[in-house]
């Protein structure tokens, strides 16, 4: 994807630099316009109201954590268990802002924050390999916002498409489960490395087999093992 | 759903949303992660989807399915090796609910 990309090219304007991170933005516009809509229906499919999931689609911004608290509302898990689970799905956004927060440092308060709600795996990855190899790159602030503002209308739209056509859908379809095939979309890339492999198999398996817990406690369950397996397994590796 | 408990949900989710993209900007840009916590930052992404996604796959009702009467996990399955082989989203998602349909079609009628 990045052959297609303007990198190299320095910026002489903000809004040129606006329009470069507009442009690295376009190759990934595909995937997240399929994202956005599965969202949009999986959301109206799991039993969310029309205007709900159009409030939940603006204020989150947060397709995985979207999806994955979909079948915990569908069962009337307890408000903190969503909120752990979507910090937690979430958590990879900590490690962006962590990363993009030096680049912001001179903003106002009211700004950096705005960023921070813009920052998603597509702009963050975008953003990184352009200060990998231009680290002097000029106006990178409007860059980012180019690249990132763009992302989020490119999903709020494909979002708001598929809320309004879901009520269209039958049920009997099970078009649901396609917020699940795209949880699995997320996942696979992440378990190339054994630790996680190892942790995520350990994960699944304790959460089916503590399903009957209440509160879906098998899903913090689940989790916790799933890391201690990760962490373990990592040790071995390193010592071996 | 309850009106009460969706609104408050979508509260809860918009929260988790500010702490994990805006916080860090709240907090000293001296903060660093803590290493004790950086293996939670690494792994609790792939753990969480993990234990999202199978009970999801393989529970019909609150009965343990893993038989082709439950199509959902042999998607689920199809999805992940399509996703391995060709990296495309959008592929998994049509592919995934191309196995489900059929199978639907075939063992359930």
């Amino acid at each position: 994807m990045s052959e297609s990309s303007v990198i190299g090219a320095a910026a002489t304007s903000p809004r040129e630099a606006f329009r470069h991170g507009v442009r690295d933005l376009l190759p990934a516009a595909p995937g997240v316009f399929a994202w956005g809509l599965v969202t949009g229906v999986a959301m109206v499919k799991s039993g969310l109201g029309v205007p709900e999931s159009i409030v939940m689609s603006l204020v989150a911004y947060a397709g995985s954590a979207q999806l994955a608290a979909l079948p915990l509302m569908a069962t009337f898990a307890p408000i903190w268990l969503i909120v752990v689970t979507a910090v937690i799905v979430n958590l990879r956004f900590v490690v962006y802002s962590v990363m993009t927060r030096q680049h912001f440092a001179g903003l106002s308060m009211n700004r950096r924050l705005w960023l921070g709600y813009l920052v998603g795996d597509i702009m963050f990855a975008r953003f990184s390999a352009l200060l990998e190899r231009q680290p002097d790159y000029p106006h990178r602030i409007a860059y980012y916002f180019g690249g990132a503002s763009c992302n989020w209308m490119w999903w709020q739209v494909s979002s708001i498409i598929g809320i309004l056509a879901a009520t269209r859908i039958p049920v009997s379809w099970g078009l649901e489960l396609a917020g699940t095939l795209t949880l699995i979309a997320l996942l696979v890339p992440l378990c190339r490395q054994w630790p996680v492999l190892a942790g995520a198999s350990v994960a699944a398996a304790t959460s089916v087999l503590a399903h009957g817990l209440p509160l879906r406690l098998g899903l913090a369950l689940g989790i916790a093992l799933g890391v201690a397996t990760a962490v373990v397994v990592e040790r071995g590796r390193e010592e071996a | 759903m309850i009106d009460s408990y969706v609104r408050w949900a979508i509260l809860g989710i918009t929260l988790a949303t500010f702490i994990t993209r805006s916080g860090p900007h709240l907090l000293g840009a001296r903060l660093r992660i803590p290493p004790a916590f950086d293996a939670a930052l690494r792994f609790a992404p792939a753990c969480a989807l993990a234990a999202i996604i199978a009970p999801d796959l393989v529970f019909t009702g609150d009965t343990l399915n893993l038989t082709l009467e439950n199509p959902r996990w042999v998607a689920g399955v199809a999805a992940a090796v399509i996703f391995a082989t060709s990296r495309s989203m959008i592929a998994t998602i049509v592919g995934g609910m191309a196995f489900f349909w059929l199978l639907k079609a075939w063992f359930v009628g």
